[in-house]
């Protein structure tokens, strides 16, 4: 049930990103359109199957690895969705469909979630913590679209040749500004899910640290992020490099998710002594 | 597409010059001035076979466009028109002058609205000076239902032909290369500042686009500094001393550079300090200086665009050939377009009420012509009985015009005017019985003789109407 509620979600997002890759080609609106409706579809689906799964465990089962890949795709789809109330930045979608597809094929991969959470994981610090961090790092997501377009689009005007594509998208300074804005929201989820993580591991295993993997990724985006906040705040770093940064710091995200918990067992990983 | 056999009873027309078939001095000669249009537009309907009419005059064309009842007629009434208006003493020759009828005029109309005809594909001024001397003629009441349905349908074309291909969005000319980049580049350009070093009429000229385009803060320096003030006054700029304009240079985001100068107004070395003042705000520099007013390394620095004037004519030349390859496309949705708009042309004639209308019209002339030729008109000759025939028709389509254009029209959209119309003829008798029994044709005969009988040129031609006319003078007047 909830596996195909979750197969018919990732079809949704796989259309989806069929859509945004014809509109990265043409140029036309009714793809990106078309993208963006197939997304609310997907969304809605896949809002509909963690419903279920919560109404039939009883409490927000965020435990397993299974359910917070799915669930980190749809807070990524949810943030892009809002987004696009604000700004008109469709091409994000470009990069948010495959994701999100990538979350949930890999969510289906993992097989069907166990409707038990473990005893020790049974407190209302799991949802809150997970998604607090989940949400920091789909925001964070889609600071990372924004500075591949900036780059692409930076790329084109140093180079003089121009093309169709950037010319559908904000300008340089826009896309800029976006980044920094992303940050801005993406920091405090992030510091917060962090925090509550630590707070919650102090008052049940008795540390705050366990030096677990995700764990170690975690600290080292946040550094990251914070570096690149505080640079920006202050030393006015821009454009380019915080551009590249910022993709440095999301591709540290996006490989934990895709990698880490395969080869490291952990408290996040699915062990949870 | 297949004409149907009772084809459109109107014809529309197109005829004029551009800028493709006649020199300006011809073309100027034949221009409307404002205020002469609504007084040209009274004169156009005296003319016997036009109906609707709506001229448009700018520099770069004058045609007029209208319906007609007879489209031979209509082309030489409307020619005329043309050249007999007042100051035109260089008469546009055959050559000069296109002429358009049915398809061909209503693609014409299609094709200008949509700026496919244009000196520049994709010039956006067009299509507004379409909807200026459409309201024109709208307020001098020239315009009837089929020139309104043709116009409101070409500006829809035109949005579509906008929309759905590239034609429009490229710029093509050194100012709007310039406009276009640094939109890419800053957010608003209103809360830009300009910095224009020495003067030209390149810098000039690109100095207007980006005012145009929202820049309000302007500085002006020259090595001449009254020249600087001189050149601020007209653009309301602040004129800055030459030998102060390094140290304004951290608030400007975008400069150019227009100076013979052996020395570069600025290097690599400059270009990083001023960045770093302006805390990496973003630049666009303009080079026009020959030498190189800014050193080109300038351009491996982050946040800072340099584009020399070459760039920007190599961009818009690039442009200018993605936009006509861009205009086929635009073309086929021109080509649907028309033959949508015919359709619905055609269709007018086949509402029911009309077709039923003129059958019976047609089957009394053809009925009394029989009895009148086998009784008091035996003796007359071929050419006689010719002339008879004709003078007849053409009695009967004198009749009809006017009720079929109310009908066709379809006055509040409802049928009141149709019901009239069959209650008045007694049209709604079995197919049959409403002809006068001494008409002796049955129905299969008067369906084939129906078209031949209709006012169209094959009467005069006997070519399908598709052929006729219009092509072999297109050919001459062509489109290029």
């Amino acid at each position: 049930m909830y596996q195909s509620l979750l197969q018919a979600t990732a079809g949704f997002y796989l259309l989806a990103t069929g859509a945004f890759i014809l509109y990265l080609f043409s140029q036309r609106e009714s793809f990106s359109r078309a993208g963006q409706w197939l997304l609310l579809a997907g969304f809605v689906g896949h809002a509909v199957k963690f419903a279920f799964l919560f109404h039939d465990a009883g409490f927000p089962a965020l435990a397993q690895t299974a359910a917070t890949h799915s669930f980190y795709g749809w807070l990524m789809v949810g943030v892009y969705l809002t987004v696009q109330l604000q700004y008109r930045l469709p091409i994000l979608g470009g990069f948010v469909a495959p994701l999100a597809f990538l979350m949930s094929l890999r969510s289906i991969a993992l097989g069907e979630p166990g409707l038990e959470t473990p005893p020790a994981l049974l407190t209302y610090w799991l949802p809150l913590h997970v998604t607090l961090a989940l949400l920091g790092n789909a925001v964070f997501a889609l600071a990372f679209a924004v500075s591949v377009v900036y780059l692409v689009v930076r790329r084109q005007l140093k180079q003089k040749r121009m093309t169709g594509l950037s010319r559908t998208v904000p300008a340089l300074e826009t896309l800029d500004r976006l980044n920094k804005i992303f940050l801005v929201w993406g920091f405090p989820f992030m510091t917060l899910g962090i925090l509550t993580g630590s707070v919650w591991a102090y008052a049940h295993w008795g540390n705050f640290w366990s030096w677990d993997p995700r764990q170690i990724t975690s600290a080292l985006t946040w550094l990251l992020y914070g570096i690149l906040l505080h640079g920006r705040l202050t030393a006015g770093w821009r454009g380019r490099k915080a551009a590249v940064w910022t993709i440095a710091g999301f591709l540290i995200v996006l490989g934990y998710f895709l990698w880490g918990d395969a080869f490291f067992l952990s408290r996040h990983g699915g062990r949870f002594e | 597409m297949s004409e149907p056999a009772h084809h459109v009873l109107y014809q529309i027309l197109v005829v004029g010059v551009n800028h493709r078939t006649a020199p300006v001095e011809v073309r100027e000669q034949l221009a409307f001035p404002a205020k002469r249009v609504d007084g040209a537009l009274q004169d156009l309907l005296t003319l016997p076979s036009v109906d609707e009419g709506v001229i448009l005059s700018t520099c770069n064309r004058v045609e007029v466009v209208a319906v007609a009842r007879d489209g031979h007629a209509g082309l030489a009434e409307i020619e005329d028109f043309l050249k007999s208006q007042p100051d035109v003493h260089l008469k546009p020759t055959q050559d000069q002058l296109y002429h358009h009828a049915r398809k061909n005029a209503v693609r014409h109309v299609f094709r200008v609205a949509s700026s496919l005809d244009s000196m520049v594909v994709g010039e956006p001024q067009i299509l507004g000076q379409l909807k200026e001397y459409y309201a024109i003629a709208q307020q001098s009441g020239t315009v009837g239902s089929i020139l309104h349905r043709l116009f409101h349908r070409s500006f829809a074309v035109a949005k579509r032909v906008r929309q759905d291909t590239g034609i429009a969005n490229r710029p093509v000319s050194v100012g709007s290369v310039a406009v276009d980049l640094a939109r890419r580049i800053f957010d608003r350009l209103e809360e830009k500042t300009v910095m224009v070093i020495g003067s030209g009429a390149m810098g000039e000229a690109l100095v207007r686009h980006l005012v145009e385009n929202g820049v309000r803060s302007l500085m002006i320096t020259n090595r001449t500094f009254e020249k600087a003030v001189e050149l601020a006054d007209r653009f309301e700029a602040s004129p800055i001393r030459f030998e102060d304009y390094d140290r304004y240079l951290r608030l400007a985001d975008v400069v150019i550079g227009s100076v013979e100068s052996e020395e570069a107004l600025m290097t690599r070395d400059t270009a990083a300090e001023v960045l770093r003042e302006r805390k990496q705000g973003n630049m666009f520099l303009i080079d026009l200086g020959v030498p190189r007013n800014f050193d080109p390394l300038i351009n491996d620095l982050d946040n800072v665009y340099l584009y020399h004037i070459d760039d920007l004519t190599d961009v818009a030349r690039e442009n200018l050939r993605g936009r006509e390859s861009e205009a086929d496309k635009g073309e086929e949705i021109v080509d649907q377009e028309v033959e949508a708009f015919h359709r619905w042309l055609t269709s007018l004639d086949q509402v029911p009420t009309i077709v039923a209308l003129k059958r019976k019209l047609e089957d009394i002339r053809r009925g009394e012509l029989k009895k009148s030729l086998e009784s008091s008109l035996k003796d007359v000759s071929e050419r006689e009985r010719k002339a008879i025939e004709d003078l007849t028709a053409a009695m009967i389509n004198k009749i009809l015009h006017a009720p079929l254009t109310r009908l066709k029209q379809r006055p509040g959209g409802d049928a009141a005017y149709d019901d009239a119309v069959r209650v008045l003829f007694d049209l709604d008798e079995e197919p049959g019985q409403g002809r006068p029994p001494e008409a002796g044709l049955d129905e299969e005969q008067v369906r084939e003789r129906l078209p031949e009988a209709d006012l169209d040129e094959e009467q005069v031609q006997g070519r399908p109407p598709e052929t006729s006319f219009p092509r072999k003078r297109e050919s001459r007047g062509g489109e290029g």
